[in-house]
């Protein structure tokens, strides 16, 4: 199942997505998309784990249940 | 020491992980510890050793009725698993609950919904504060973390946390 999203990227990103899908880096832009979205929302997860192991710390030694 | 009045609603994750560091016992310092049904599926599929001493923990096994909107609201948005899903709706029925929880989405659901959640390490720290542990049987179980269990944490965090622990009086 796929999405079909409208969004406004800026020219000079544009390009350089345009260009390595051009170049063959990544079959086509939807590709490009949604793998640029697979790892920042991946990245973002894992800031969030440890963000929430520092909560876990913290609670643990001050915090009251 | 008197038990605190909290009622602890457990994921898979917190089970199995403080069972691989023989340390279920911890748990025994909350006043009610609830299974939900789906939960205790999961545990019993991946480590059913860690339910073996389910009745002498005093673990209820609970099946969730009433289910909230807001829980299945948040379902798909954060992909919640089927396990997550009954301890989210049990979090909501039962008012000031604690969900235990390693699931960094299922945290994040419990945050939307106004549910206190921690994991692992929170259970393991608290102990210190609660008395029931020593600062070096604690710091003995964190540096068990990597080869003892299946909970996944970045080294160097890991070290930050020992350091932390460590450091606190």
């Amino acid at each position: 199942m796929t999405t079909l999203v409208e969004t406004k990227i800026p020219d000079q990103l544009w390009q350089q997505a345009q260009n390595m899908v051009q170049q063959g880096w990544i079959n086509n832009m939807d590709a490009l998309i949604a793998e640029a979205i697979r790892r920042y929302v991946e990245s973002h997860q894992q800031l969030l784990s440890e963000r929430f192991i520092q909560e876990d710390i913290e609670w643990g030694l001050h915090g009251e249940d | 020491m008197e038990k605190t009045k909290a009622i602890v609603i457990a994921d898979a994750g917190p089970i199995i992980h403080l069972d691989e560091l023989n340390s279920l016992s911890l748990l025994t310092g909350f006043d009610k510890i609830i299974i939900p049904e789906t939960v205790w599926h999961e545990v019993q599929h991946h480590r059913p050793q860690a339910l073996h001493h389910a009745a002498d923990l005093a673990f209820v096994r609970l099946s969730a009725l009433d289910f909230s909107p807001q829980v299945d609201a948040l379902t798909p948005i954060y992909t919640l698993h089927a396990g997550e899903q009954e301890a989210l709706h049990l979090c909501v029925e039962f008012k000031n609950s604690l969900l235990i929880t390693d699931d960094t989405a299922a945290r994040l659901a419990a945050k939307s919904l106004g549910v206190a959640a921690h994991g692992t390490l929170g259970i393991l720290v608290r102990t210190i504060r609660e008395q029931t542990r020593s600062k070096s049987e604690v710091l003995e179980l964190l540096r068990a973390i990597p080869t003892q269990t299946t909970l996944h944490i970045r080294a160097s965090l890991l070290a930050e946390v020992i350091c932390k622990v460590e450091k606190n009086t």
